[in-house]
Order: structure tokens, then C-alpha cells, then sequence
């Protein structure tokens, strides 16, 4: 259990949660992948902070927890609304912006 | 050599259950798995001395967060015919998992190495006092600040999950 | 003195506007009093600077500065005025037979519609050709001399609805640029090769030891490319014959007695440098000796009136030349004075046959005209006999100047063409005179009367014709060459006997009289329009088909070639590069449109993509993990 233990942990962690914002086309899965990638900047905080003895990096984490507490609110509720526009949580189908082979 | 090993497992499930989230193509299971990288997570910070963040990483990552999204998922009705079609999955994950590995060499070299080994903290590192003393002294305006965004995302989660009414005379 | 250049500039302005206030309101009166008087005030001035250049030592020059024009560096050429013996000399005759012929053109042109644009045009040349000879500098001279090819081109295109002026004035223009391109190249290589002496004619003449002799041999040549354009020598001549489609006064004044004499006054202006080299000068009088045969051989076949004095015109020039390519510089511009006189007469009178005949212009369809035009017939009689060269009037004196400078410094071929040409001078000068005055009347009709405006003239320049030979008098015969002493330029001598010179000038007067003769046994009592009917008469009638050759060789192959350029460079390969290119574009385009599929999984992939190359540069920077 030493600090790179960790570290390499949150890296990994990081990695995965961004893989699954790029790959899956499942908006929940997006949103708990996001979440995972907040996670893992958390854990590197926290070892910093019994690192260095004293609770500036727990603050810090404290914080970021509150954020993610917002974020889910609005980012459900913001999956909610398309479902109620489009019935499909698939990320692929709103592509309105596309750029059509017509409008070159 | 305890700790070494309660990490090794709590390792374990946090890395499987992140796994597990990205690959599984039912959502309440991504969900569940997601549930288990938290609560392990809250075991690492355990593990760190910091009991004030065990307690609040269960309460808001799994308790609020978890909790909505499982209720979200299950009021908007997934079945299996109205899930996404994924069939490159696979394809995508490794491809994107290519691109990301230089990212995360360069985020773990600038990490690692900076210290050595865990020193022996304070007695009442990780308390409640210890933290709240923090807070209000050196971080209330960040404090108050995400107050106030809370109370915005509050509001704005009410705006946009509101039903539209027609307006029919 | 610059009043001279400013009163035609200044009135030619005022008739243009007046003009394009209204163009169909007839303002005879106003037009003709505003366009003859400011030649009238020049001519004045004129004088009156000429007394004052006489009153002076001869090599005195007036300077007078505007302002800098062009100041670049070295280059610097200041809008000024400079007034030799030369300059005077040339004044007057400008002036003064320009006032006659604006007096002449006001009673020609009465009753044309656009009679102020006419006079407008009119002040504008007068103004462009007195800016030319008053010109302290070649720059200053350049910018005269296309004006006057300007105000040429102008005047040529008068009766601009019928297509074929506008041909002609076209045609005259474009070989005009053609002599400029030369001249243009000519001026260039003097600069260059002056290396910052100062540009006006007194530095460059200080100057002119500087540059060598092949570089001057070679601007001298480029300088008189020029003067063929302008003056209507072999090969750049065609312009001439088809410019009288303009109106009588105009070439009178412009293809007669000023415009076509700027190539000459520009040799004699460039007398320093002409002198240091001799060989291009013999090439110079081999061409003006070759112009003037060749011109007088066509013009003894043509029937329109105006045609023959044209190919007349270019004759005499052809002389002058030969007078200024042997050194000569005072005979040549001797010769330029006489035949302003005689040549501007000629034309005004055919001028006034032509109004009289209701606009004919076929010498066959003309004759017996003397009685009823009495004043015509003697004023153009006294100017023939002027041109074929006949004591005591003034051709004789000019003519035989040049033919024995040529018969003295041992150019005998030249001397014998010119000679000859003198011989058929006379032939065809009196052939015209008959046909028009003696032979039989072709038609009954009655004539026009003839407004006093145009008669006038013609007496003071008969008169002009008559006596100014007087000024040439050269010792053989009694005279002290007051032309000559008056002028001042450096002329070649050569030495001549009196007695040579007396048995030359008899040659001279025998070959005149050979001529008329003939003339008269052939035309005086019946004449006939020569039928194209042996191939000399052929080819002679149809100008030797010049026009022709150059049309096949030149103006085909420019054509082919701007074809070309149109058609297959500018459409294929300029456009068809474009095309490439943005085809090319547009097929990138397309290919990256697929890019912006409005998936945000999409754009975080190229983000994610961005973020990857840059953290393997960093990796690298950084020496790996």
C-alpha cells in the first residue's frame, strides 16, 4: 500500500471512465462513466491529503462530492427530458447538428 | 500486511466493477456494478484514515447517486428491445482504450514518485473537527460558492425534468 | 511662354465642356471664334518669343519650370519649357499655318453636327503639338508626341459612324504605339546610359561622351523607330493613305504639316547624338531615300485626291530624312518649313475642290475646273509648281539643299533616287493638277459656293509658298543662308563647288520639267482611270499589296495567337488548374463532412484522439515512462 499503489489505481480508474464516455452509445452508462472519472481524480486527492498530513485535499474532495450530488440532478433530468422528446436513451440518435452531404 | 491485502481486494472490485460497468449492455447491471466500485471506493478512503469521506462517499455516491440513476433507469422502462444497439462495443472499447494509454502514462508519470511512503499521520487526521476546522476556516468561499451552485442545479433539474404544458384555448 | 502650350490646352477644354453641355445645340459662332482665337494668341506669342530668341546670341535657350513632375531617385524630370532657335523656327510655322488652317476649317466644317468637338480636338492637337517642340526634356517631348497621336487618332475617327474611319484611326494609332515602343526603348537605354547625369536635352547633350558608341548607335536606332511610326516611313507607313478618312482641315494640318514632321524636329532635337554616329544616319537616309521613291512611284497611280497627297507627304518626308540622316540637320527642318506651306495649301484646296463637288473625291470624276474655280486653281497651281521644285519658288531652294548634300558627301544612290524621285514628283503632282483643272468636265453639275473663310488662307500660304525659299538662299545663288545661319544646328559640311552646285540645281529643274511634261501629254487634254491591266499596273494600284502582306503575317498571327491565349490557356489551363484545385477541395471537404456525424460520441473520440497525440509528445519530450 504505497502511494503509487494508489495512484496508478486512480490512473486506471481515470482510463476506464474515459473509455466509457467515448465508446458507449448508452447514456447512463456516459453519465456513470463521468462519474467514475470524478471518482478517480478523488482518490489521487485524498492520498494527497494523508500525504501531506493535514485536510486542504479532503476539503477539496468534500467539494467535488457536492458537485457530483448536482450534477447527477441535472444530468438525469436532462436524460428524462430526451427520453420524453425522442423515447430512446441512445446518444447516436440526436444528430439534428449533423452536417448533410446536401448542405455542402 | 493486512492492509496490503484489504487494498488487493478493494482494488479488485473497485477495477472489475468499473469493468463491468463499461461492458455490461443491461443498464441496471452497469448500474450495480457501478454501485460496487463505489462502496469500494469508500473502502480506500477508509484505508487513507479519512472516515470523514468514507462516510460521505457512501452517502452521496452511493446513497444519492446510485440510488437516482437506478430509479431514473427503471422509470424510464429499458427493455431489452428499447436498449441501444451496440454491436461494436467491443471494437469501440479498444480502440478508444489505445488512444487513452498515452494519456495515462503521462497522468501516472507526473503522479508517481512524488513520495515514497504513507508517514504516520496526527491523531484525529480524517475527524469530523479536523475537516470541519478546515473547512470554515481556510475554504468557506469555495464552500459557499457550491452552495449556491447547488441550489442552481436545483432549480435548473426542476426546469428541464418539468413536464411541457400545451397551452390550448 | 507657356501660355503658347496653355491657350489651345486651356480653349480645348472650354469647347469640350461648352460641347457636352449640349451637344445638339448649333453654337457656330461661339465654337469658331473660341477655336481660332487661341491659335491666333499662341501665334502671337509665339512671334513675340521668337523676336526675343533673336535678339540673343544662337546657342541661347529660355528655360522656363513648372514644377517637379517625376522625382524617383536620380530620375528627375521636371515639367519645363525650353526655347532655342530651333524651338522658334518651329513655332512659327506651327502656329501660324495652324491659325490659317483653324481660319480654313471653321468655313469647311460649318454645318457639321458635332463642329465643337471638332475644334475641341482641334486646340487639343495645337496645344499637344506646340507642348512637343516646346519640351525641355525627351520625357516632356514624349509625353507631346503621344498626345499628338492621340488627338490624331481623335480627328481621324471624326465621322465616327462609318466603320471603316474608325478602322483608320484605329490603324494609325496602333502603328503610332508601335514607333512609341521603340521610342519608349530608345529613351530608356539613353537614361540607363547616362547613369544620373540629368535628363533634360542641355545635360544630356553636355553629357553625351559618356556612353559608348555601340550603345549610342543602338538608342539612335531605337529613337528613330519611332520616328517611322510617327512620320510615316518604310515599314511603318500604312497608317498614312487610309488617315484621310478624316476631314480635309485635319490632314491638313496634322498629316501634313506638323504631326508627321515630329520624327524629323526629333532627329534634328537629337542632332548631338545623331552626329557621333554616322552609320545609323546613313541608314536613316537610305530609308527616308527609299520611302520617297517608293511613295512617289504609287501616288503616280491613285485617283483619290487626298490618297495622292498623302503618298506626297510621305515623299517629301522621305527627303527630310535623307536631309537629317546625312548630318544636315538646318536642310532637313528647311524643308519641313517649305513644305508646311506648299503641302497644307495643296490640301486646302483639294479641300475646297472636294466641298465644291459635293464631297467627291475621284479625281477622274473631277475636270475642267478652272474657270470656275479660279482662286483654287492658281493658289494650287503656284504650290504644285512649289513641290515639283521649280525657281523661284520655295521647293526648289529646299529640295535642292538636300540633293546636294547628298550628291557632295558621295551617297550617289541615294542622290539618284531621290532624283528620280523628283522627276515623278512632278509627274504626278501635275497629272493630279491637269485631270482636276484642264481635262474634260465629268459631270455639269453646279457647283458649291465656297465660303470666304477658306479662301483667304489659301492666298497667304500661296504667298508663303512663293517667297520663303528666299530664306534659303544659299551663297551659290546670292544669298547668305539666313535659314541656315539662323538655326544654328551642327550640321555636317560638305564641300560642293558653285559650279557643281549650278549644274545640279539645272539637273534638278530639268528632271521638274521632264516630269511635267509628261503629265501633260498624258492627262492634260483627256484623262482616263488606269485599268489594273498589266501586272506592274496591278501590283502598283493595290499599294505593292502591303497592307495585305502585313494583314497575312502580323495581324493573323496576333490574332491566332490571342485565339490561343483566350481560348485554350486562359479557358483550359488557367481555369482547368482551378478546377483542380478546388475540385481537390471539395472532395476533401466532402470526406471530412463525414466527420461531423452530430454524434457527441464522436466528437469526444477526436478530442480524446487530440489529447492522445499531444501526451505522446509529451511522453517524448519527457524521455518515456
Amino acid at each position: 500500500m504505497t502511494p503509487d499503489n494508489f495512484f496508478l489505481l486512480a490512473t486506471l480508474l481515470f482510463s476506464i471512465g474515459l473509455i466509457g464516455v467515448v465508446s458507449r452509445r448508452n447514456l447512463f452508462v456516459v453519465y456513470m462513466s463521468i462519474e467514475l472519472m470524478l471518482s478517480a481524480i478523488n482518490l489521487v486527492l485524498a492520498t494527497f491529503s494523508r500525504l501531506h498530513g493535514d485536510m486542504h485535499g479532503s476539503v477539496m474532495v468534500l467539494l467535488i462530492i457536492a458537485v457530483i450530488a448536482a450534477e447527477a440532478a441535472l444530468f438525469l433530468a436532462m436524460v428524462v427530458h430526451l427520453y420524453r422528446l425522442k423515447r430512446t436513451v441512445d446518444s447516436d440518435d440526436f444528430n439534428t447538428l449533423a452536417q448533410t452531404k446536401e448542405e455542402i | 500486511m493486512l492492509e496490503n491485502s484489504l487494498f488487493g481486494i478493494l482494488a479488485l472490485f473497485l477495477l472489475g466493477g468499473s469493468l463491468g460497468m463499461i461492458f455490461f449492455t443491461q443498464t441496471l447491471f452497469s448500474a450495480i456494478s457501478f454501485m460496487f466500485a463505489m462502496l469500494a471506493l469508500a473502502g480506500m478512503f477508509a484505508l487513507l484514515e479519512n472516515s470523514f469521506l468514507f462516510l460521505a462517499q457512501i452517502m452521496v455516491s452511493v446513497g444519492a447517486v446510485v440510488v437516482l440513476s437506478m430509479l431514473v433507469i427503471v422509470s424510464v422502462n429499458l427493455k431489452a428491445s428499447n436498449l441501444p444497439h451496440e454491436s461494436a462495443k467491443g471494437r469501440w472499447i479498444i480502440f478508444s482504450a489505445l488512444l487513452v494509454t498515452p494519456l495515462a502514462m503521462l497522468i501516472y508519470k507526473a503522479l508517481a514518485h512524488t513520495h515514497t511512503l504513507f508517514e504516520k499521520t496526527d491523531e484525529g487526521y480524517g475527524s469530523l473537527k479536523m475537516m470541519g476546522a478546515t473547512l470554515f476556516s481556510d475554504w468557506v468561499l469555495p464552500f459557499e460558492i457550491v452552495s449556491v451552485l447547488l441550489l442552481a442545479a436545483m432549480v435548473g433539474a426542476i426546469m428541464i425534468g418539468r413536464k411541457e404544458k400545451r397551452h390550448d384555448t | 511662354m507657356i501660355y503658347i502650350v496653355l491657350i489651345p490646352f486651356g480653349s480645348a477644354l472650354l469647347l469640350g465642356l461648352v460641347y457636352l453641355i449640349n451637344p445638339k445645340k448649333e453654337r457656330y459662332h461661339f465654337y469658331s471664334r473660341v477655336g481660332v482665337l487661341s491659335p491666333v494668341l499662341s501665334s502671337a506669342l509665339a512671334l513675340m518669343v521668337g523676336f526675343e530668341i533673336l535678339a540673343h546670341p544662337s546657342d541661347a535657350h529660355f528655360h522656363i519650370t513648372l514644377f517637379e513632375w517625376i522625382s524617383i531617385g536620380e530620375f528627375k524630370i521636371n515639367f519645363a519649357f525650353m526655347a532655342d532657335r530651333l524651338t522658334a523656327v518651329m513655332l512659327f510655322f506651327i502656329t501660324v499655318i495652324g491659325t490659317l488652317i483653324h481660319i480654313y476649317a471653321a468655313g469647311y466644317m460649318r454645318g457639321d453636327k458635332a463642329f465643337g468637338k471638332f475644334f475641341s480636338y482641334f486646340n487639343l492637337f495645337m496645344g499637344s503639338m506646340l507642348l512637343l517642340v516646346l519640351a525641355d526634356n525627351p520625357i516632356m517631348m514624349f509625353v507631346g508626341w503621344e498626345l499628338v497621336g492621340l488627338s490624331s487618332y481623335l480627328l481621324i475617327g471624326f465621322y465616327h459612324q462609318d466603320a471603316a474611319n474608325i478602322k483608320a484611326a484605329n490603324k494609325a494609332f496602333i502603328l503610332n504605339r508601335i514607333g512609341d515602343f521603340g521610342f519608349i526603348i530608345g529613351l530608356a537605354l539613353l537614361f540607363v546610359a547616362l547613369e544620373g547625369h540629368g535628363y533634360t536635352f542641355e545635360a544630356i547633350e553636355a553629357n553625351i561622351g559618356l556612353v559608348e558608341r555601340s550603345m549610342l548607335a543602338l538608342i539612335a536606332m531605337f529613337l528613330f523607330v519611332g520616328a517611322m511610326g510617327k512620320s510615316a516611313q518604310i515599314p511603318l507607313y500604312v497608317w498614312l493613305p487610309d488617315a484621310m478618312a478624316g476631314p480635309t482641315p485635319v490632314s491638313a494640318l496634322i498629316h501634313a504639316a506638323t504631326m508627321v514632321t515630329a520624327g524629323v524636329y526629333m532627329v534634328a532635337r537629337f542632332s548631338f547624338l545623331y552626329n557621333e554616329v554616322p552609320q545609323v544616319g546613313e541608314i536613316i537616309a537610305m530609308i527616308g531615300a527609299v520611302s520617297a521613291l517608293f511613295a512617289a512611284v504609287i501616288a503616280s497611280y491613285q485617283s483619290d485626291i487626298k490618297r495622292i497627297l498623302a503618298y506626297s507627304t510621305m515623299s517629301q518626308l522621305g527627303y527630310m530624312f535623307i536631309a537629317v540622316g546625312l548630318g544636315t540637320y538646318s536642310s532637313g527642318i528647311f524643308h519641313v518649313f517649305t513644305h508646311a506651306f506648299f503641302k497644307a495649301l495643296l490640301f486646302m484646296g483639294a479641300g475646297a475642290v472636294i466641298i465644291a463637288l459635293h464631297h467627291e473625291q475621284n479625281i477622274f470624276k473631277m475636270g475642267g475646273l478652272r474657270k470656275q474655280l479660279g482662286l483654287v486653281y492658281g493658289t494650287m497651281f503656284i504650290a504644285t509648281l512649289a513641290i515639283s521644285g521649280i525657281p523661284p519658288f520655295s521647293g526648289f531652294f529646299s529640295k535642292d539643299a538636300i540633293l546636294a548634300v547628298a550628291f557632295s558627301s558621295e551617297h550617289y544612290l541615294i542622290w539618284g533616287m531621290a532624283t528620280l524621285t523628283a522627276m515623278l514628283t512632278a509627274f504626278y503632282m501635275f497629272r493630279m493638277l491637269f485631270i482636276v483643272f484642264f481635262a474634260n468636265a465629268s459631270s455639269a453639275k453646279p457647283l458649291n459656293p465656297l465660303p470666304k473663310t477658306m479662301t483667304w488662307p489659301l492666298i497667304i500660304l500661296a504667298f508663303g509658298s512663293a517667297t520663303t525659299g528666299l530664306l534659303g538662299l544659299n551663297e551659290a545663288y546670292g544669298g547668305t543662308n539666313l535659314f541656315e545661319n539662323f538655326i544654328a544646328l551642327p550640321d555636317q559640311t560638305y564641300e560642293l563647288s558653285h559650279t557643281s552646285e549650278y549644274l545640279l540645281g539645272f539637273l534638278n529643274i530639268l528632271m521638274a520639267l521632264i516630269g511635267m511634261g509628261l503629265a501633260y501629254r498624258l492627262y492634260a487634254v483627256s484623262a482616263k482611270e488606269p485599268r489594273a491591266n498589266t501586272v506592274w499596273r496591278h501590283a502598283v494600284i493595290h499599294k505593292f499589296y502591303i497592307d495585305e502582306i502585313y494583314d497575312f503575317f502580323i495581324v493573323k498571327t496576333l490574332r491566332h495567337l490571342s485565339l490561343i491565349a483566350d481560348k485554350i490557356i486562359d479557358n483550359k489551363v488557367v481555369d482547368g488548374t482551378l478546377n483542380i484545385i478546388i475540385s481537390g477541395y471539395l472532395m476533401a471537404a466532402k470526406l471530412f463532412v463525414r466527420l461531423q456525424n452530430g454524434k457527441v460520441r464522436f466528437y469526444a473520440l477526436y478530442i480524446l484522439a487530440g489529447l492522445a497525440i499531444l501526451s505522446l509528445l509529451m511522453l517524448d519530450t519527457l524521455g518515456g515512462l
